[in-house]
């Protein structure tokens, strides 16, 4: 306390900059571009509302993988892929309603657990290069995927209707229609203050994820993923099964990443069999990102703070770029450039940042044995 | 009880309860399609029962279908006990009648189509109830998903340019 009390002001501002660079830059970046853009505040309220609604249980899946050390899961598209595979079974089977919507989750349980017991046990393999082997883990996941999806359904797992089927008689269509099960949990209590529809069922399900990970954190379980992201080793010294909490990490994350798939698919209303999936991981990431995380610290703040600037970027960005260059086209391809740009970034700063205090220890260590020498 | 034999029986247990909930949400989410015909049932054992003037149909408190004489209206309905209100007219200047109709709907049947005469009559379940078969249509030939170049490279998926970027 004294020691930060020592630090003068203008180096501590520079010190909380150079922490939240990323969120900083957002919020900039949106006070720049909602005036561009010319939408109403209560547009710009109920569209935030509405993907907070439909991405934040997705977001805040990535904060066990993290509390385990193992960074940003990429993997979460697994649960992902698994909750399209329940979705399109509750689809041909014509259940509709929140009854379709529950019956998608408890059937997305096993095969995103399972997707996430391979990835976990392929990751303590590649322990340390966890991100890029659950990156790869994807595009190996993404094929047995494409090869479920389009040859084996409708030819040896039924498929009763045709219109979810390809003409051909086999294989999923690009697009499977969930209008009978659309903003079916988003409309559940919602309530409209001021013209913005506030979906409160759905922000009660996202409160459940939050008070379980508060929860979660105090158990056995959780203090164990939490030592064994500070030290793998003291914590195998400390009796902990490495491997195996770190397995369970991934597999929640998994588990819940296909509910909040299915949250996100009930408020699109539709399904895109083959792209539904593969950028969803990837928005996510960038999402907690932007909200100030790190590849080894995340909380709950951070994903509710990404959701709103990543997404409110999103929103704003197309009329902003029609506004600057009169071709809202590059406002498109300006979110796509940003929200990759952000991860980049922040993997950037994380490793500046480590090797930064790795050599300021290192010269703290080298300084204390001069002085030990001189003594 | 050892901590491990509590630990495989609440598993278990967990298990049990998720496939109930499953079950049950099988049997209450299935849902039907229901289409009303106001059409002459003609020639059922020697009668014939002729169209009403004008049918209201109200499912759940919203009506959902007005139908003149040979119209046709539809309502989605989840669940099998199936329940709606009609308003019939049965002639030109007519006082409305009010009926208050209950309806099982059978599990394996996405689209029922009930003939209203044939129903109000009270006659035979075959006589006004009928599966809806949709017509099969020639269907031009569909690009099948994933075919392109060797790595699936294109503007679309890898810039993340598709339809529904816009509402990640």
């Amino acid at each position: 306390m004294n020691g930060k009390k020592n630090i003068p002001a203008g180096k501590r501002l520079l010190e909380l900059v150079r922490n939240n660079a990323v969120p900083i830059m957002f919020i900039i970046i949106c006070a720049i571009f909602i005036p561009m853009a010319g939408f109403s505040p209560s547009y710009l309220l109920n569209e935030i509302v509405t993907r907070m609604g439909r991405n934040l249980f997705l977001v805040l899946c990535l904060l066990f993988p993290i509390m385990a050390g193992m960074g940003l899961n990429f993997a979460m598209t697994l649960g992902a892929m698994g909750a399209e595979i329940a979705v399109i079974l509750v689809a041909d089977w014509q259940i509709w309603g929140i009854p379709g919507v529950v019956l998608a989750m408890i059937l997305s349980i096993p095969f995103s657990a399972l997707l996430g017991f391979i990835c976990g046990t392929l990751q303590n393999m590649a322990k340390g290069r966890e991100m890029i082997t659950s990156y790869i883990i994807n595009f190996f996941i993404n094929g047995w995927y494409q090869l479920i999806v389009l040859y084996v359904m409708g030819a040896v797992i039924p498929i009763i209707h045709a219109s979810i089927m390809l003409p051909r008689g086999y294989g999923i269509r690009n697009t499977v229609s969930l209008l009978n099960m659309r903003q079916c949990l988003d409309d559940l209590l919602a309530i409209r203050v001021a013209g913005v529809k506030i979906p409160v069922f759905t922000f009660l399900l996202v409160g459940l994820l939050c008070l379980f990970i508060v929860w979660f954190r105090r158990t056995k379980l959780g203090q164990d993923m939490r030592a064994v992201g500070q030290d793998m080793e003291v914590a195998k010294a400390a009796g902990i099964n490495v491997d195996r909490t770190r397995i369970i990490s991934v597999v929640m994350s998994t588990v819940c990443a296909g509910f909040g798939m299915v949250i996100y698919l009930q408020n699109i209303g539709n399904l895109p069999t083959y792209t539904g999936h593969a950028q969803i991981g990837m928005f996510c990431i960038a999402a907690l990102l932007v909200g100030g995380a790190s590849v080894e610290k995340a909380g709950i703040g951070n994903a509710f703070l990404g959701v709103i600037l990543f997404h409110m970027m999103f929103i704003v960005a197309p009329g902003a770029g029609a506004f600057i260059t009169g071709d809202s086209m590059v406002g498109e391809y300006f979110r796509v450039f940003l929200s990759y740009g952000v991860i980049t970034l922040a993997l950037i700063m994380y490793e500046a940042k480590k090797r930064m205090a790795k050599s300021k220890a290192g010269q703290e260590l080298a300084a204390a044995q001069v002085k030990k020498e001189d003594a | 009880m050892k901590v491990k034999t509590r630990r495989v029986l609440f598993a278990f247990l967990l298990v049990l309860v998720l496939v109930a909930v499953a079950a049950a949400m099988m049997v209450i989410g299935r849902g039907h399609t229901v289409y009303f015909d106001n059409k002459t049932l003609e020639d059922y054992q020697g009668q014939t029962y002729k169209a009403f003037e004008k049918v209201v149909v109200t499912v759940k408190d919203e009506q959902v279908a007005k139908l003149a004489k040979r119209d046709r209206g539809m309502s989605i309905w989840i669940g099998q006990n199936f329940k709606m209100i009609l308003e019939v007219t049965r002639e030109k200047g007519g006082e409305a009648e009010i009926h208050e109709i209950d309806l099982k709907l059978p599990y394996s049947v996405d689209g029922i189509v009930i003939n209203l005469p044939a129903l109000l009559a009270e006659l035979p379940e075959e006589a006004w109830f009928s599966e809806f078969v949709p017509a099969v249509t020639e269907e031009p030939a569909e690009e099948v998903p994933g075919e392109g170049d060797d790595f699936g490279l294109g503007l679309e998926g890898e810039l993340g340019l598709e339809d529904g970027l816009g509402d990640i």
